[in-house]
């Protein structure tokens, strides 16, 4: 009897155990959804990021805040808020790339073997830097727009840029510059692989780019309600 | 319980190792089952860690506002429409923009690919961030499906839009400024043969023998009925830009 007692706590404690286990080992492995992998200097970045991210999302939280609220206070009076929707369908369409727009920025002169991949990545830095609107070879870089080819044919939707070509980005400048220029960033990188490139940014008070082309509206999808 | 007691008991010992050896097994599976990912485990993370968990738990509460606050919007601006010709070519117009901007969920034909780690062996003179899916590679999968003639792309849950950047973060990815984490799905919505063009460009060719063929990246695919491809969260407030007023734009555009 004494045996079999001490047997079934033991079984039970071993149980106990593996539950702790498995649940302790989930739980860790949970943490923020996989962020545990991350070593102390991504996450430092990472927080740095989430903090950017936040202080916009909450600026568009105080921005549709206020627009509701003219827009309520508009309807309670009975009236159309005619100009409330001309500016939002203004700030969307150039978000969008729908319409020309003008500000400052970079411009960024490229010349020798690159190829599409090459420029996509320049373009990817800039959007990490917070550029606004980007424009090459006089084509708007709106949602679907790649450029393409093999290094020194670069084309971008089907123009061939030739030899020496410029990407022009809208935003804060500075930050533009020197998001692309730091020690160990894409030119450099460039640089690196590619010794016949050369890649000159070039800070901008004004720039202007053109609207999109496109239609940017999908064909084969309709919204979700 | 004495010593005693046990020795002249095996069986005790038996049931004892056996749970033991169980515990053993459990926790390197556990541990082998976490991969290469697993890196770090210093205590001067732990704050860090709890900030990033607080700050995404803030993040998805905006998302979340956000979403409310558009949808409240569309629905007092549909309210004024019909009133008159103006209002309903605003309304109408703003409708478009959205769709355009991908501030709309959209639902179509297209497909979903999942990009997953490499499970060989990486070799002693190899490099272990080629055998992971890197921002890189998702770039390259993301501009593969635009020239193929997708409409609308999300990767996870983030929609992708002009604006947005798709980095490294350690060995996860930031896409819009937000974490995610492997797998990947990278959800194309398009013409019916999606697939079809995809498969015969050469971006994706490329991509699969070096990649998938050459570091086993996990690469697989799927063709529902239809896709739904989220709405952008985030910001579509210009800072430094501004329209130019263009004979082309209908309805003009007013200064703000």
């Amino acid at each position: 009897m004494r045996r079999r007692s001490s047997q079934l706590t033991i079984a039970a404690v071993a149980v106990a155990l593996g539950l702790l286990v498995v649940v302790q080992l989930r739980s860790q492995a949970g943490v923020g959804g996989g962020l545990a992998q991350l070593s102390a200097q991504d996450l430092t970045a990472l927080v740095a990021n989430q903090n950017a991210r936040n202080d916009q999302l909450r600026g568009e939280v105080s921005s549709l805040e206020r627009e509701l609220g003219t827009l309520n206070q508009n309807a309670a009076r009975g009236e159309v808020s005619v100009d409330e929707l001309r500016s939002e369908l203004s700030r969307i369409r150039a978000y969008a790339g729908l319409d020309p727009v003008g500000g400052p920025g970079v411009t960024i002169s490229i010349s020798g073997p690159i190829d599409g991949f090459g420029v996509e990545e320049l373009i990817n830095e800039l959007r990490n830097a917070g550029a606004e609107a980007i424009g090459i070879g006089g084509v708007r870089v709106v949602t679907g727009v790649v450029v393409t080819g093999a290094p020194g044919e670069v084309a971008v939707d089907g123009t061939r840029l030739g030899d020496s070509f410029e990407l022009a980005a809208i935003g804060a400048s500075d930050k533009l510059t020197g998001s692309l220029t730091r020690s160990g960033g894409i030119i450099a990188q460039l640089a690196a692989t590619e010794p016949d490139v050369t890649v000159t940014v070039t800070p901008v008070d004004r720039i202007e780019l053109p609207a999109t082309i496109r239609d940017l509206v999908p064909a084969h999808g309709r919204p979700r309600l | 319980m004495t010593l005693r007691w046990i020795r002249t008991r095996p069986s005790w010992q038996v049931t004892l190792g056996a749970a033991l050896l169980a515990l053993g097994f459990l926790i390197a599976a556990q541990l082998s089952s976490e991969g290469p990912r697993v890196r770090y485990t210093t205590q001067e993370r732990t704050p860090l860690l709890e900030t990033a968990a607080e700050l995404q738990s803030q993040q998805d509460d905006l998302r979340a506002r956000i979403l409310q606050l558009r949808s409240q919007i569309q629905d007092v601006e549909s309210r004024g429409a019909g009133s008159a010709d103006l209002v309903r070519q605003l309304n109408d117009g703003l409708e478009q923009a959205r769709i355009a901007a991908g501030l709309i969920p959209l639902t179509g034909t297209g497909i979903v690919l999942q990009l997953e780690d490499s499970q060989q062996p990486v070799p002693p003179d190899g490099s272990q961030s080629d055998y992971l899916v890197g921002s890189r590679d998702i770039r390259t999968i993301v501009q593969a499906l635009w020239l193929a003639g997708a409409e609308a792309i999300a990767v996870n849950d983030e929609r992708v839009t002009p604006t947005t950047a798709i980095i490294d973060i350690g060995s996860s990815l930031l896409v819009n400024s937000a974490y995610l984490a492997p797998p990947y799905q990278v959800t194309a919505l398009g013409p019916a043969d999606l697939y079809q063009r995809l498969s015969a460009s050469p971006g994706f060719i490329d991509f699969v023998r070096a990649r998938a063929e050459g570091y086993g990246i996990r690469l697989s695919f799927a063709e529902p009925p239809s896709v739904d491809v989220p709405a952008f969260v985030g910001t579509v407030t210009l800072r430094y830009s501004r329209p130019i007023a263009s004979p082309a734009a209908t309805p003009a555009p007013s200064g703000n």
